[in-house]
Formats: structure tokens, C-alpha cells, sequence
């Protein structure tokens, strides 16, 4: 080891700390430097340190956010997520491998340029597939364009675009605001250019607009967007624009200050010519205020309470958050209210657990409450590992104070002293926004000693968890908070009774912190207005998959599915049928068609075989097979179960192995049966809600379509989306461009020009290419 | 103090008591694999699974903690049938032979590998004590066996099966083993044919303390044997070993043509061993249980069905003996239920990690020629070829005895590509074997309890998950002085004692010291 990496993991212990706990932070700064981890630097730990080889070891392999090899200079993340996976994630992936000429045994290309590597979901779902390259996002990729990627990725790394510092003009009257969002998932449609964009064309024109980054604005489907509210003119919404057409927009709305600059004034003249024309082709417009547009659909039917303000407020703006009511809730608790009156007004509201499993939250607070310890801890759930949901990533982004808020009001109820967000070290953004509000609600005596002067004390420390979806189960979360593999353990005794450190310990999932301040300015009654009889209030959700909008929603509970698919949705894409929608990820199920009056709430989720799960919501068209579905599924959970209990580690392997053969056309007759012996017992013997839940897929699809797997054992996929049991042919009317032949990457098509082409099937690897690049729609799948 | 119910069994505990524990006192057995008292405890493979009735979840009785008004179901079909799923699972994902495919091929189950090993130590004699647990009559079988043993050995492919049928020549006409009745049972049974099955039936039912004639049809002893040709097995092999039997104590009719239906009512059993081209009696035969439709009588080799090999015939013979034992101590001896583990055949690359066990050398042909077969030399180190494929804890592994006893199938999920073989050691102590692992984590918490310094450790997650010696560093390091412990606490054969279960060998030696004097 050379002395500059001992100096750095030295310097690394040394800030970190030296006891058992401190593994996964310690093992994230050592990444954060060398990229991955340095065998040699873990041993120096382990010297160093109270943390054992066989401790060090255990906890660096568990989680998948830890690398144990060098990497390329850059890292592409292929999104393989619900969304991402029914819109041919996998196909992406492939054509990387080929791309990067990848073998088996390697992620890193020759030139360690490029390391290939799978992500759960980027959040990302509503521009899916995606794929990340470092820092820039690519949407709605096809295997197609991977070397225009490619090529458009190293061009972006060799050619830096200029960035300005940008000010706005001193002593000038503010003219109006425009919002912009920057949400990760605006972020990854090009939002940030936008902004820049933008910024730039005020600051060259003088023009003293407020400009106002909020945080998800939920409509990701429309993103970039641009709202530009003006004193005397109705607000405009500008949807999916382009940086370039950032100054035609500006010059719509808003003159320059001052005529001094020729050039300017020149600009100024043509921004005046042209623009009052027309808006830029691709950019949408339209008024909020106006009915029957995809924006006002999309928000019609929505109630907001978790993502209240939505769109309008900026996630870190104290003053803002306070102006609207924030923290009102936290001062009436404190001062007005004991902990039992805290506890009733939000066993009162009804509120139950958002996290999945529903439990009455004040009821939860109370079971921690009326344990007697010097010592409890609080965690917000932010682990949010489900592939297809981004709802905690989002929250945590654009309402960090509310979500503080609601913990604070929870620590005070149940007596807490110490708390801990959880959230995955993959959210970037969600994390630099915690950690900053955390800073500033220690500056405002919001947390830290005798909270606002009251007798009460009380902070909260950010917990990156390192990846993996088993940590969602609370038991596995307090363990890896303890620097241990996420195993969880039996309960009871629940984390209520003896949790982190033993200590009685409060975990809420983070919406339903995200509800308690709501709950406290506008009355119990308030929520237990909307939704159903048993569960109450709203419930947010990540819309993807095939409708026409997607994004983040939070509707009434007990909305029914039809509203959300056809209404705020907009319904299926490209004139395709509605098939079904999947619920609550890998612990949830599918919901056929058929069933689209069902209404969403925990009892009527259980009782058709899905679950509310976190919310991840992906709709179905007639393209989608469900076994290939319930393959996806279970792919992931048997990757994120934790290998404890016999039943899961093995079960979900087995399972898997039997849908492998389904989908490839290996099926025997018997394997449906066995198939569903496995769900049953796996469910049976698993020991965590991972294992428990996670034949839901399987089984909730063999319940509704059965005679699709059938079909896959008579050696037919229905709907020909696997690709083992379909073929790729070229009809009669292909014009002999070539096209298709100059592309295939494994030569099974040759070139003829201008005659009818033909697909060498020894040859053909299925990559999908030649029917993506057709142009007239002659390549098809039998 | 809580009270609970197990089995309908009312018991009152104190409050943290497991579920298990809780049953012990009940009197309620239950099984575990994962759980080791003096470690913090995991439930991981729930074979001590129960079902909470309340609630109708299983559970963990290792861990799970008693709760009042408790109402557990520890042995119903499902509760068994549950216990089995998880066997059967974890079977799927337990790579590795209980004994090897030499001893399975055997007819006679003769215990090849540490009749091997023995020999490959020099001992003889304790190596012959082996062979006659299983075979009556190692002399002329270590000429005329067909060796279906040496066809399944695992060494084919690396330079030729071991030479086992030779190497049970030289221990059975060099070992010095003398057969000595256990306590005498005041029992006769009378053996109808003195062919290799009559004669095996008779040997081992003489060993057990029965008192035992063998009536004759013909003037010699030998039945099928005696056609055996010169340059197969020279004739004073038979004698020989006809003189041992003798010697043991078994008592002659030559010339005698005998009607087991009158032979009854002087006998206490009767075996009818009288090949295939005798007459057949009126005797209706069950093959598998080897009774007949008359009690007492019982039947072995040809007589049931032609038998080409020798050594089914032995094998038969004392599987007939078996069944009349069986009967004559009013079926109080039942027979074990028995389960073996077995994975197919090696992967290429797996020779290496077999041959870490043994010496790299091809298949040794005597020098002498056949008849006279291997020199001392010559057998020991044939005898250090053999691979040891069969498991160090083959009779401890709670894995085998529990799939025996809730009669699990290894084969029920056996699916999808199995992982490969791998063997690590720490010198002389202690023999590694992951695929064998169940994943119960002991050896990790023994390993800490103990300050090893390296220790072992959980890598990666799920099913792919193993259980390995961190930053790769070598077994010699990882246990140290906590072998022994992981070894005793270990489910499986995973981790296990170098020398094996050889430490029953003292006791055998110990019986032939004092037959020696």
C-alpha cells in the first residue's frame, strides 16, 4: 500500500470514527475516493479500527453499492426497473455488452473506459429506459442508438460547455417568476440544461425575473417544464423544452431592462419579430388554468397533502416553508399539546403506515411511547429500493423541512432523543437536500438542545444506506444502521419493543413523516375526509409504464384504477389496450384490466393478491407478457434476498429457475404446479416480509393469467415478448435498403440492396435492431 | 412464568424461554440443524420450524420466544411435511456425496473408501474387519467380483478407477480378522444351499449369535461358485473360506435335498438360497422384503431371480438374513430409514480439488500378474489413489440423519445448474468443503466468540451467498484453535475433522487386539 492511501484511509477512520457502526460510511468514503474498495485499504481498517476482517468483509459484499474491482473511467447505469424492463431495458443492456465487446466475465471494456453496470431504477420511470452514464442522463433509449450514445457521451466529456456565472442585476424591479423543476427526474430530461439556458438568456438581456428551482413538480411526464407567472397575465406552463428554445420563450414574456446595448437591443428586436410568432415546434404550451390539457388532467383528481405546494415551493427555502405554514404544526405540538394529545389527533386522522403493510401509525407511536427507556430512536424509512417507485426519492428532494417536520412532531410524542433518516446513498440529490435542511433546522433550534426552548431535545443524523432492498424491512435496516448485513430478525420482539441498539425504536416510512404536519394545521378530519373507511387519506404513487402521463401522483385513497389510468394518465400509449397494472413492485401484484373499478386502499390491494407495497404503480399493455413479468419480479427479489432463511434463499432460486425454463420455452408439464407449490411454501417459511411477499407476482399472475403460462409450456409466448420462444423474420414488402444489414451486429442479415432481406435465424441474436431501425415496419416476430 | 400449550401438552415456563426449549420440557421432540447453544442465535434453516396455531404461522422454535397462551403444533403431517420442504431445499443446494459412489454401486455396500484408506495406512487387518462387515466372503469375491464399485469410482477419468476388487483380495488373504459371534441368541436357523448367497445369509446370521446349518443338495460346498474356472480363482480359495465358515461355527448337511416346510417345524427360520436352476418349491416369494407366504421362511438370491454377479448373491444372502432377524426378534429390530446424498458426476475442473486428497498416479496393474495380485507395496499405493469422495461426517451430519428421518428427496428441486466443488484445509485438522454448506453461519459466530483472528465470513447475499475466509486469505489461518468447536457445531460435512470419523477405528482396533490375544 503506498503511504498516500494510507494517509487516506488513515484520514477516512479518523473522520469517521473507529466502533463497529462506523463500517458503512467508512466503506462509502473509501469508494467515493478510490472508486472502488482497495482490498488493502479494507485491511488497514480492520487495523485500525474496532471492525473485524470477517465484519468488513460480510458488510462490503452484502450491499450492492460496494465495488470490489477497478473500474472504467466512466460508469454506465442501465436502469433496469419495472418501467425501464417493459420497455426493453434489457435489450439496452445487451446491445452495451456488444457495443463495449464485453465477455461473461467482464463489466469493463479493453480500454477501461467504460464499466457496464445494472441499476434497480434510477427513478427515472416515466422517460424509460434510461441509462446514466456518469452524470448525464439518457431517456427513452433503444438498443439502437447505443453507439450514438456512446459517441454523444465521450463528446460531452472532451467538449466541457462553457458554464456562466450568472447574477441577476442589482437594484432592478423583479418583473415576475419563473419555476422550473429540478427533481431528479426532471434533471435527467434535460432540466438542468434548461435552467442554464435560461439563466444565461436573462443575465445577456438584462431581464430581473425571480427564477425559482422547485422540486418535483409530479408531472414527469412533461418535463422539462417551465411555469412563468407574470403580474397582470395568466400563468403559462411550458412543457418538454429544449435549451435552445429557452430564449424564444423568455422573449415572449419579458423585455430587457435597458436599450443601452446595441447588440442586446438588436437581440431584443429579434426576439420580438420571431417569437411573438410562435412557440418552437417541440415545446408545448399551456395555461393551467384552462381545462382539458394533459397538464390540468394530469393534476385533476389529485389532492395534495404529502406533496402539498407541489411545483411551487423551493425545497430549501426556510423562509418559504415557514411563510406557508411550516413548522406551525411543530409549535402546537411542543406548546399546546402533551405527547397523548399528539398521539390521539394522529390515531384520530387514521393515518396508516405508507411504507407497505399499514399499520395504524398512532397506534405505532403509541406501542413506543409507552415503553420505558431513557434512550429511543426514531428512523424515517427512506430505502426506497423498489424498482418503478421514486415517491421517497421525490419527497425527500422537493419537502425536506415537511418531512423533518413530521419527525420532529413524532420524536416529541414518543419521547425520542436521537433520530436517523435512512436513504439510499443512490439519491444523490435526496441526500445533499436532508443533510442541508438538517443544518439549517440546527441553526433555527429546530433540532439539537431544548428544541425552540421547550424542554424537549432532540437531532437527527443521515443514514446512507449502501443498496439493498431487504433494508426496507425494519429489522435489516436497524442492522445495517449497526453496521451489520442486512439481515433481519424474528419478531417479535418488534423494533418498538427493543430496535436500533436495542433501544425502542420508531421507524415511518417517509411519506407518512410527510403527512403529519398536514394532519396538525388542518385537523384530523381533515384527512380522514378523503379516502375509504379503513384507510384515510391520500396515498402518493409513481405512475409509469405505458400510459400516455406519467409521473408522481398522490390521489385520494380509494380512487379507483380506471381514474388513474385513464384520467391522469391519460390511458395506454400508441393506441395499445390497457392489459393490467403491477402494484407495490416485488411484493405487490398485477391487477388485470378487468378489475380497473377496483378501488386503491390497503384491505381491496391485499384481497385481489397484490399490495399496497411503497406505491410504485406500472401499467400494463397488450404487449406485456405476464410471465415474463412475474420472471422480473422474481429475478429481483431472489437477487435482493438477504440468504438468511432456507425458504426465501433458496425458494425464489428455485422459482426462478422454474420461470427461466417457462420463458425459454423449456417448460414441462408440471412446472405451473410446482411452480405454485414453491410460492406457497416460500411464502410460508419465509421470516421477513422480503421473502413473504415476494411470490405475490407469481402468484397474482397465475391467478389472472394462468393460460398465458399455459401457453408458454405448449411453447408459445402470446404476446412474443420472450425472446427465446420468438423468431424475427422480414415481410415481402421490405424495400432493400440495407439498412437492417449494416446494423445487425451479429451479420445475420446480408446486404442486398433493393431486394428482399432475409434473417439468417443460426445467426440472429434477438437484439431487436433491425425491427427498430426498419423504416417500412417490415421486420416482425413470430 | 408463561404457560403454553405444545402438542396439547400444557406447560409453564419462565417468560424468555424459546419455543424449543419450552418443548424439551414438555417432553416434545423437536429437530434442529442451525442452532448451537453457546453462540447468539439466527434461525435460518427452520427445519425446528412449528406452527402457531393462533396465528397459523410457522416459526422457529430455536428462536422464537414463548408467549402466554402459546398453542403449538410441533408434529402434525404439516408441521413434518413443512420440516421436509426445508430439507428438500436445502438438499437442493447441498452439493456433495454421504458415501461414495463406489459404496452405493456395491450390492453388498461395502464400505470401500475407508477400507481404502486403511489400507493405504498398512492396517491390514482392520481393513478386512471392514469388508466383512458387509461381505461373507471376501476371499473368493476379491476374484470372482464383477467390481460395479470400480466402474462408479470417481477416479476413472484420472488415470483409472482404483483397483478395489484386488485391493479386498490382499486384505482378505493377508488380513488377520477373526469373526466371533456376539452373545449367542439360542436361535437356529436352518440355510437351504450353500451357494454364495446360502453361504452369506448363513455367515451373517452365525455373526449375530444365531445358531445356523446349511443343507446341501450336492456333495461340495459352493453351489455356483464351483463353476468358476482355474484361471479366474485358483479352487483353495473356496476351501479357504469354507474353512473360515466352519470356523465361525456353520455346520454342513452335503448331500441332503431339504423342503423348507418340514425344515420349520425343527427351525426357528428357514432361508431358501437354492439358485436358480433347483427346483422351485411351492413358495410364493416377495422380492423386496425377501419373506415368503410362509412365516419363518425366507428366500435370497437366484431363487428369486437369475443373478449374474456374485456379489449380488452375497448381498441378497445377507439381506435375507436381515429379514429373518428381523422376524426372529419379533420384528423389534426395524429397519433404519437411510438417505444419501449424491451430485452426479465431476465437473473437469473439480479433478484438481479431488486430487488435493491423493496422489497423481495411474491405475496400478500387479506386477505379479492376476492371479497372483498386488504385493503389500503395490496395494498401499493403489490404495492412496482412492479420492475420498465420501463425506468425513457421513454418520454425524445432521443434515443426512434428519433427511433420513423425515425421508426427504434430494432430488425434488434439484434443478438449475449446481455449483462447484471446492475443498480447502487447514493441515491435518480440519477439511472445508462450501458447497456442503448450509449457510447457518455457526462457524462465523464460533470463529468471534473465539478472537480468531481471521476467522470466516458471510460473502455476497442470496443464493449466492457462501460462507468464506475473509480478504481470501487462506483456511490455515481462518479457525485456528476454534476447528474443533466449528467442526462439533457444524449441520453438515462442510466443515469436518481431517481424520474423518475414524475415531471409530479405535474401537474396532481395540476388538481386534483382543481377538488377536
Amino acid at each position: 500500500m503506498t503511504k498516500e492511501m494510507l494517509e487516506i484511509i488513515d484520514n477516512i477512520v479518523a473522520a469517521q470514527g473507529r466502533t463497529v457502526d462506523r463500517v458503512i460510511p467508512i466503506l462509502q468514503a473509501i469508494q467515493t475516493v478510490f472508486n472502488y474498495l482497495p482490498e488493502d485499504a479494507l485491511a488497514r481498517v480492520c487495523e485500525t479500527t474496532d471492525i473485524s476482517p470477517s465484519q468488513i468483509c460480510s458488510v462490503s459484499t452484502f450491499y450492492s453499492q460496494f465495488r470490489h474491482e477497478q473500474v472504467g473511467n466512466h460508469i454506465i447505469h442501465v436502469c433496469v426497473g419495472t418501467a425501464c424492463h417493459v420497455k426493453g431495458a434489457l435489450l439496452v443492456y445487451d446491445a452495451f455488452r456488444r457495443e463495449l465487446k464485453l465477455n461473461d466475465e467482464t463489466d469493463t471494456d479493453v480500454d477501461k473506459l467504460f464499466t457496464l453496470n445494472k441499476v434497480a431504477c434510477l427513478g427515472c420511470c416515466t422517460i424509460a429506459p434510461v441509462v446514466q452514464i456518469d452524470d448525464i442522463t439518457y431517456g427513452n433509449v433503444s438498443s439502437e442508438r447505443i453507439p450514438e450514445i456512446l459517441a454523444d457521451f465521450l463528446q460531452q466529456k472532451n467538449n466541457p460547455g462553457e458554464v456562466s456565472s450568472l447574477g441577476k442585476p442589482a437594484n432592478s424591479i423583479v418583473k415576475g417568476e419563473i419555476r422550473i423543476g429540478l427533481g431528479s427526474c426532471c434533471v435527467a430530461s434535460g432540466s438542468a440544461g434548461v435552467k442554464e439556458a435560461l439563466e444565461k438568456t436573462l443575465n445577456r438581456n438584462n431581464i430581473n425575473v425571480n427564477v425559482k428551482q422547485v422540486g418535483c413538480v409530479g408531472i414527469c411526464n412533461q418535463v422539462p417544464m417551465m411555469e412563468i407567472q407574470k403580474e397582470g397575465e395568466p400563468p403559462v406552463i411550458y412543457t418538454h423544452i429544449r435549451p435552445e428554445e429557452v430564449r424564444k420563450i423568455i422573449g415572449k414574456h419579458f423585455k430587457p431592462d435597458s436599450f443601452i446595448d446595441e447588440l442586446r437591443n438588436r437581440f431584443y428586436n429579434f426576439v420580438e419579430n420571431l417569437a411573438i410568432e410562435d412557440v418552437p415546434v417541440a415545446t408545448q404550451t399551456f395555461s393551467p388554468e384552462k381545462r382539458d390539457n394533459p397538464v390540468t388532467s394530469f393534476l385533476n383528481g389529485q389532492i395534495n397533502i404529502a406533496t402539498e405546494h407541489r411545483g411551487e415551493i423551493k425545497p430549501l427555502d426556510y423562509d418559504e416553508y415557514e411563510r406557508l405554514g411550516g413548522f406551525s404544526a411543530l409549535h402546537k405540538c411542543l406548546f399546546e399539546s402533551t405527547p397523548d394529545d399528539v398521539i390521539n389527533e394522529v390515531k384520530k386522522s387514521g393515518l396508516r403506515g405508507r411504507g407497505g403493510a399499514g399499520f395504524p401509525t398512532g397506534q405505532k407511536w403509541e406501542l413506543v411511547k409507552n415503553v420505558v427507556s431513557d434512550t429511543k430512536y426514531i428512523i424515517c424509512n427512506g430505502d426506497e429500493g423498489d424498482p418503478g417507485a421514486f415517491m421517497d426519492r421525490m419527497l425527500l428532494e422537493s419537502y425536506p423541512f415537511r418531512i423533518i417536520e413530521g419527525m420532529i412532531i413524532a420524536a416529541y410524542a414518543i419521547g425520542a432523543t436521537q433520530g436517523y433518516f435512512y436513504i439510499r446513498a443512490e439519491y444523490k440529490l435526496a441526500v445533499k437536500q436532508i443533510s442541508t435542511a438538517l443544518e439549517i433546522c440546527r441553526k433555527k433550534n429546530l433540532l439539537g438542545k431544548t428544541v425552540l426552548g421547550s424542554s424537549f431535545s432532540f437531532d437527527i443524523f443521515l443514514f446512507e444506506g449502501a443498496g439493498a432492498f431487504v433494508c426496507g424491512e425494519e429489522t435489516a435496516l436497524i442492522a445495517s444502521v449497526e453496521g451489520k448485513r442486512g439481515f433481519p430478525s424474528l419478531r417479535p420482539p418488534y423494533p418498538s419493543e427493543s430496535g436500533l441498539w436495542d433501544k425502542p425504536t420508531l421507524i415511518n416510512n417517509t411519506e407518512t413523516f410527510s403527512m403529519v404536519s398536514w394532519i396538525f394545521r388542518n385537523g384530523a378530519d381533515a384527512f380522514n375526509k378523503s379516502g375509504t373507511e379503513k384507510s384515510k387519506g391520500t396515498k402518493v404513487f409513481a405512475l409509469a409504464g405505458k400510459i400516455k402521463r406519467g409521473g408522481l401522483i398522490e390521489v385520494p385513497m380509494g380512487t379507483i384504477i380506471r381514474q388513474i389510468v385513464e384520467d391522469i394518465g391519460g390511458g395506454i400509449a400508441g393506441g395499445k389496450l390497457f392489459k393490467a397494472v403491477q402494484i407495490g413492485g416485488p411484493s405487490g401484484g398485477c391487477i388485470p384490466a378487468s378489475m380497473a373499478d377496483l378501488p386503491i386502499d390497503y384491505e381491496s390491494l391485499t384481497s385481489a393478491g397484490a399490495m399496497m407495497g411503497s406505491g410504485g404503480l406500472v401499467v400494463l399493455d397488450e404487449t406485456d407478457c405476464m410471465v415474463d413479468i412475474a420472471r422480473y419480479f422474481l429475478s429481483f427479489t431472489q437477487d435482493q434476498s438477504c440468504g438468511k432463511c432456507t425458504f426465501c434463499r433458496i425458494g425464489t432460486r428455485k422459482m426462478l429457475e422454474i420461470l427461466d425454463r417457462i420463458c425459454s420455452g423449456q417448460g414441462k408439464v408440471g412446472d405451473i404446479e410446482a411452480l405454485e407449490q414453491l410460492a406457497v411454501k416460500t411464502h410460508q417459511g419465509s421470516l421477513c416480509g422480503l421473502g413473504k411477499s415476494a411470490p405475490n407476482p407469481v402468484l397474482s399472475t397465475l391467478k389472472y393469467y394462468r393460460e398465458e403460462y399455459e401457453a408458454h409450456i405448449q411453447g408459445k409466448c402470446p404476446t412474443g415478448k420472450c425472446k427465446e420462444m420468438i423468431r424475427y423474420e422480414i415481410k415481402d414488402d421490405c424495400i432493400g435498403c440495407t439498412k437492417c444489414a449494416q446494423r445487425c451486429p451479429s451479420d445475420a442479415i446480408e446486404a442486398r440492396p433493393h431486394e428482399l432481406h432475409v434473417i439468417d435465424q443460426e445467426k440472429c441474436i434477438k437484439c431487436d435492431v433491425c425491427k427498430q431501425i426498419c423504416p417500412t415496419g417490415s421486420v416482425i416476430t413470430i | 412464568m408463561v404457560s403454553l400449550r405444545i402438542n396439547n401438552i400444557e406447560v409453564e415456563v419462565p417468560d424468555v424461554t424459546t419455543v424449543l426449549k419450552a418443548a424439551q420440557i414438555a417432553g416434545v421432540d423437536i429437530p434442529t440443524l442451525c442452532f448451537y447453544e453457546s453462540v447468539p442465535n439466527h434461525a435460518s434453516c427452520m427445519v425446528c420450524a412449528v406452527k402457531n396455531k393462533q396465528t397459523g404461522a410457522f416459526i422457529p422454535s430455536c428462536e422464537a420466544k414463548v408467549q402466554e397462551g402459546m398453542d403449538i403444533d410441533a408434529s402434525s403431517q404439516e408441521v413434518i411435511e413443512f420440516r421436509k420442504d426445508a430439507l428438500e431445499l436445502l438438499l437442493s443446494d447441498h452439493v456433495g456425496d454421504c458415501e461414495a459412489p463406489c459404496r452405493i454401486s456395491c450390492p453388498a455396500f461395502m464400505d470401500i473408501p475407508q477400507m481404502n484408506r486403511l489400507i493405504a495406512k498398512g492396517d491390514f487387518s482392520n481393513a478386512l474387519k471392514i469388508v466383512k462387515e458387509e461381505i461373507a466372503l471376501p476371499m473368493v469375491l476379491g476374484y470372482v467380483c464383477s467390481a460395479p464399485c470400480e466402474a462408479a469410482c470417481r477416479r476413472k477419468p484420472m488415470g483409472g478407477a482404483v483397483s478395489v476388487c484386488m485391493l479386498k483380495r490382499i486384505v482378505a488373504l493377508e488380513g488377520m480378522s477373526e469373526d466371533k459371534p456376539i452373545e449367542k441368541k439360542n436361535k437356529k436357523v436352518a440355510v437351504i444351499g450353500s451357494g454364495p448367497a446360502g453361504l452369506s445369509a448363513a455367515y451373517h446370521l452365525l455373526k449375530e449369535g444365531y445358531d445356523c446349518e446349511v443343507f446341501e443338495k450336492q456333495s461340495h460346498v459352493g453351489g455356483t461358485l464351483l463353476t468358476v474356472s482355474e484361471s479366474q480363482m485358483p479352487a483353495q480359495i473356496l476351501t479357504a473360506e469354507v474353512e473360515q465358515l466352519v470356523k465361525l461355527g456353520m455346520v454342513f448337511h452335503l448331500n441332503q435335498e431339504a423342503n423348507p416346510v418340514l425344515l420349520i417345524k425343527d427351525f426357528d427360520a428357514v432361508i431358501v438360497a437354492v439358485g436358480e436352476n433347483s427346483i422351485k418349491t411351492s413358495l410364493q416369494i416377495q422380492p423386496e422384503t425377501y419373506t415368503t407366504n410362509t412365516p419363518g421362511i425366507f428366500a435370497g438370491g437366484s431363487v428369486i431371480k437369475p443373478l449374474k454377479m456374485a456379489v449380488k448373491a452375497v448381498a441378497q444372502g445377507k439381506e435375507a438374513a436381515r429379514a429373518a432377524m428381523i422376524y426372529l426378534q419379533g420384528n423389534l429390530l426395524t429397519e433404519k430409514s437411510f438417505f444419501n446424498s449424491k451430485f452426479g458426476k465431476l465437473k473437469e475442473e473439480e479433478h484438481t480439488e479431488y486430487l488435493k486428497e491423493s496422489v497423481d498416479e495411474n491405475r496400478m496393474e500387479p506386477a505379479r500378474g492376476f492371479i497372483a495380485g498386488f504385493t503389500h507395496e503395490e496395494a498401499i499405493s493403489e490404495a492412496k489413489r482412492c479420492l475420498r469422495c465420501d463425506c468425513r461426517k457421513s454418520q454425524t451430519c445432521r443434515l443426512r440423519n434428519l433427511s433420513a428421518i423425515y425421508q426427504a428427496d434430494q432430488k425434488k428441486y434439484n434443478y438449475g445448474e449446481r455449483k462447484t466443488i471446492r475443498k480447502y484445509f487447514q493441515h491435518e485438522i480440519l477439511v472445508y468443503e462450501p458447497e456442503k454448506c448450509i449457510k447457518c453461519g455457526l462457524c462465523i459466530e464460533i470463529a468471534a466468540k473465539n478472537n480468531a483472528l481471521t476467522g470466516m465470513a458471510y460473502i455476497g447475499r442470496g443464493f449466492e451467498m457462501s460462507v468464506q475466509v475473509p480478504f481470501n486469505k487462506s483456511m490455515q489461518d481462518a479457525l485456528v484453535n476454534a476447528a474443533q468447536e466449528c467442526i462439533a457445531a457444524c449441520p453438515t460435512g462442510a466443515l469436518s475433522d481431517y481424520k474423518g470419523e475414524d475415531n471409530i477405528l479405535p474401537q474396532i482396533s481395540q476388538i481386534n487386539t483382543d481377538n488377536t490375544k
